[in-house]
């Protein structure tokens, strides 16, 4: 829970299967309890032993942490001395480490994985095996639990340090990784612990927790209570929803869409201005995507998904983006549009928009209009505070035209105003450098807007749960 | 191109022993080494007599044969294998050599049905057949492709040489083994038990076979070669380590019932021996590993096959039997040379079945002295329910005639104290 401070931040992930076998010979609780505490002590002891290796993932180097072992580096030697050992498939073409990240302060963030191992062979002789039979009636359990622990460090820590604290927090997750099976045990129906990663805004920083896998969200609301306690985060707002996870910067997403083009971008300085953008994650959809071609009439419902998508990717909801059709199916099972509706070409305009969050995601939304796109100029304190409190993104239907609006630059005292636009409109590729470059998501002044006709819009509110 | 054997001069010696000896054909196995790179043939051992033969040994009986190989087999540790068959007959040498084809095919089927690791795409499948005629000397070598069954016989070079394993270099460790396999809920007391055992094992290989192999300490790339036989005569060791993690269990329920477990705990000594020629780093770590399986494999299997003592199902009522796995005992092959051959002893054996056994079924000639029994230690098991007092009685038994070992002795009465807590801290009532 050590936030970098330094220019170069490190994180390093040690990841790997232990084996959690244990015959029960009673099913009670009680002695069930005890027969797992007892495996998670052996499992403890196990990963202080000195067969305990960590090796770093695409490199020779391994180290045995417990009896200070280091294969092809010093332990005394900077963490970052590592990355010179690792090899990756696009080191030729990239040239530079490509498991760095720069995010837009300019620190990167670089990623150093290893993997947890049992040494198996040990110094002889050898007793040689002995075979038990037991024959009783009971139960078995058996499980692999998925240790993956990280921590921050920054790149001049040293190996020895780095691994001293990486098998700190090993230990740790085993006695959260116990607290939980415990907790969720009922009767013999045992739920795997799982960590997850979490980024929380400073002074929290990278934060891991352990959670009962497969319990789905709706179960773990008094979970997520405790834990927002813990961590002084408002109650207003989920943090801990499994799609809050920290995606790693050597992970990338696997579904194809970009996330967040905006960070790419240089936001405009305006004299007493600020930026109010959106908060968190979502995904650029635009024309033609999913092999659907939508060209010249499906901007509205594009948007639509990238608003989708960012209460997926907070974890408001789990249903995935709704596709054309289901959006349109949506709109006929609340009554606004007959059945022909389905399969059509049809435009749709804010009040759909708001009318499908509403019913298949449960979000309500306000809308604001303008009786001409000149007006749009003077509403910067709405949508400033709108970014401020919400921080959804905002759709926009007009004239012809449906667009997502990402976020404002305000000043007060000048009221001078630029909006930041995601142009469903776009239909090439997921190239990122194209669509930032030719604007397609861009800053736009008040002329972007047809200045004569009428503009609604439709600002999504958060929900207020954990 | 067919293959080119380079052959122990000792092997020409046994031949010709062979071909003086006896009227009637004698059939034997022939084992060594063979890579892509070279083969090489280190050793021989005739056929031994069947007493319960039909006609007295007067014909070829392709099982008995193929028996001998594969107790033989058991009997080698990594890197050795049987590598073909040969005949000393005066038979017509196109009979001779439909006999030699049936029996290699028959031998290799036999072998390979008890192997657990899986074929390598770089695993050489041809078997060397050797037909001597006793009177004229002369050697016929041709080799068989067992992968395909419709191979002919393509020729093969056979070439004696001295000190052909002098300078081979022998790859060893130490592994645990900790093997827990639940058994079904009804079963029959020990048939099920077997084959849950036996699939257990298989999980088992394929984790040994996805273990990082370390030579001298270091992750080694494939192709490097290892500094072996760089000095002739002057022997090798290598020290392995293997780094494995467990396989991922995804079963939905984890916690199911069962009838009882099995579990397999201890540790085993694990040998191969690689040819002098520029070896591999991947040729090391892919005999090693093979060894490993095959040794632990191997003992099970020579458990299980037995006699069992059948208990009564007793329903209710907790059951509890221990036994001990043999331990490996090597022999040298000669007396200088790296080269050994191993055997397993069970608690209940002297040191004397064991030169007993290797005479009979490699034709060695070893003394007591010469074995080595110091790589593994005999763990004593107590029959009943658990308790930690070793008698001293047992301890006077064991002295003699291990005469190499009275402070393994007292190591293992220790080592088996251990080993008898970490079995009753897991199996003890909850």
């Amino acid at each position: 829970m050590v936030l970098a401070d330094s220019e170069s931040a490190v994180i390093l992930r040690l990841r790997g299967p232990l084996d959690l076998k244990c015959q029960l010979d009673r099913i009670d609780e009680v002695p069930m309890q005890k027969a797992i505490s007892r495996t998670f002590e052996a499992l403890r002891l196990q990963v202080k032993s000195e067969s305990c290796v960590l090796a770093v993932c695409n490199s020779p180097v391994l180290i045995w942490p417990n009896k200070s072992v280091f294969e092809e580096i010093t332990p005394d030697a900077p963490f970052e001395d590592i990355f010179q050992f690792i090899q990756t498939d696009d080191q030729e073409t990239s040239g530079k480490k490509s498991t760095k990240k720069k995010n837009r302060k300019g620190v990167s963030t670089s990623i150093i994985n290893l993997s947890l191992m049992m040494e198996a062979t040990k110094p002889g002789p050898a007793s040689a095996p002995i075979l038990t039979r037991t024959v009783q009636k009971s139960h078995l359990l058996c499980a692999t639990l998925p240790m993956d622990c990280a921590v921050w460090s920054n790149g001049s820590d040293t190996i020895k340090d780095g691994c001293e604290r990486l098998m700190k927090a090993l230990t740790r997750q085993l006695f959260e990784m116990e607290k939980v099976t415990l907790q969720c045990m009922k009767g013999t129906t045992l739920r795997v612990p799982e960590p997850l990663h979490f980024l929380l805004p400073e002074p929290n920083g990278l934060v891991t927790v352990v959670f009962p896998r497969g319990e789905p969200d709706k179960e773990l609301e008094a979970q997520r209570r405790e834990l927002h306690g813990q961590f002084e985060l408002p109650d207003n707002r989920p943090f801990f929803r499994r799609a809050n996870a920290y995606h790693f910067p050597n992970e990338p997403y696997k579904d194809g869409y970009l996330r967040n083009p905006h960070t790419v971008l240089t936001h405009p300085t305006l004299d007493n201005g600020k930026v109010y953008l959106v908060q968190g994650i979502y995904s650029y959809h635009h024309y033609m995507q999913d092999r659907m071609d939508d060209n010249g009439w499906g901007c509205a419902y594009r948007s639509l998904q990238t608003i989708c998508s960012w209460f997926q990717q907070q974890g408001y909801v789990e249903r995935g983006v709704p596709s054309h059709k289901e959006i349109q199916q949506a709109l006929v099972e609340v009554g606004d549009k007959q059945a022909s509706f389905v399969g059509s070409r049809q435009w749709i305009g804010s009040i759909e928009v708001q009318a499908v969050l509403n019913h298949l995601l449960g979000v309500t939304s306000k809308i604001m209009f303008v009786s001409q796109g000149s007006e749009l100029a003077s509403k910067g304190r709405e949508l400033a505070n709108h970014f401020m409190t919400e921080g959804t993104p905002v759709m926009i239907g007009g004239g012809v035209l449906a667009h997502t609006i990402l976020g404002v630059a305000w000043s007060e005292t000048t009221g001078e105003i630029r909006y930041l636009i995601l142009d469903p409109h776009y239909t090439g590729a997921e190239d990122l450098q194209v669509i930032t470059e030719k604007g397609w998501c861009g800053w736009k002044g008040p002329d972007f807007w047809d200045q004569t006709a009428y503009y609604n819009l439709c600002l999504p509110q958060r929900p207020r749960v954990i | 191109m067919g293959r080119s054997y380079i052959v122990e001069d000792d092997v020409e010696g046994y031949l010709s022993k062979l071909c003086s000896q006896l009227a009637g054909p004698v059939t034997g196995l022939l084992i060594g080494q063979s890579t892509v790179q070279r083969d090489f043939v280190v050793m021989t051992t005739r056929t031994p007599q069947n007493d319960e033969s039909a006609d007295g040994g007067k014909s070829v009986d392709k099982e008995w044969v193929s028996e001998h190989a594969r107790q033989v087999s058991r009997m080698l540790p990594g890197g050795l294998s049987v590598l073909g068959v040969f005949i000393i007959s005066e038979s017509d040498a196109k009979d001779t050599l439909t006999t030699l084809r049936q029996l290699v095919f028959s031998v290799e089927n036999l072998i390979s049905s008890e192997r657990l690791w899986t074929p390598a795409d770089d695993d050489v499948t041809d078997c060397v057949t050797l037909h001597v005629n006793p009177k004229t000397r002369k050697t016929v070598c041709r080799t068989f492709d067992v992968k395909d069954p419709k191979s002919v016989a393509k020729p093969a070079d056979w070439k004696y040489q001295s000190g052909v394993c002098s300078s081979w270099a022998t790859v060893s460790c130490c592994l645990s083994v900790d093997l827990m396999v639940p058994l079904p809920e009804n079963m029959a007391f020990t048939r099920n038990m077997d084959d849950c055992l036996k699939e257990e094992l298989k999980v088992w290989a394929q984790q040994i076979e996805r273990g990082v192999c370390l030579i001298d300490g270091k992750k080694l790339p494939e192709d490097s070669e290892l500094k072996a036989g760089q000095k002739k005569n002057v022997r090798q060791t290598i020290s392995a380590q293997l780094l494995i993690t467990p396989d991922v269990q995804t079963a939905a329920d984890v916690v199911q019932r069962c009838g009882g477990c099995v579990s397999v705990r201890g540790a085993i000594h694990s040998r191969a021996f690689l040819h002098s020629n520029k070896p591999k780093a991947k040729l090391a770590e892919k005999l090693l590993k093979r060894d490993i399986v095959s040794t632990v494999a191997t003992r099970v299997q020579m458990l299980l096959e037995e006699p069992q003592k059948q208990n009564e199902e007793n329903k209710g009522r907790k059951q509890m039997e221990q036994s001990c796995l043999p331990r490996r005992v090597f022999c040298p092959v000669k007396s200088t040379g790296p080269l050994s051959v191993c055997d397993y002893q069970f608690s209940d054996e002297g040191l004397s079945e064991m030169t007993d056994r290797f005479k009979e079924m490699l034709d060695m000639d070893a003394a007591e002295e010469d074995l080595d029994a110091t790589c593994e230690i005999i763990a004593e098991v107590i029959e009943s329910e658990a308790t930690e007092e070793e008698e001293p009685a047992e301890e006077n038994e064991m002295l003699d005639p291990w005469r190499n070992n009275y402070i393994g002795v007292a190591m293992a009465t220790a080592v088996a104290l251990l080993a008898l807590a970490a079995s009753i801290m897991y199996l003890s009532d909850v």
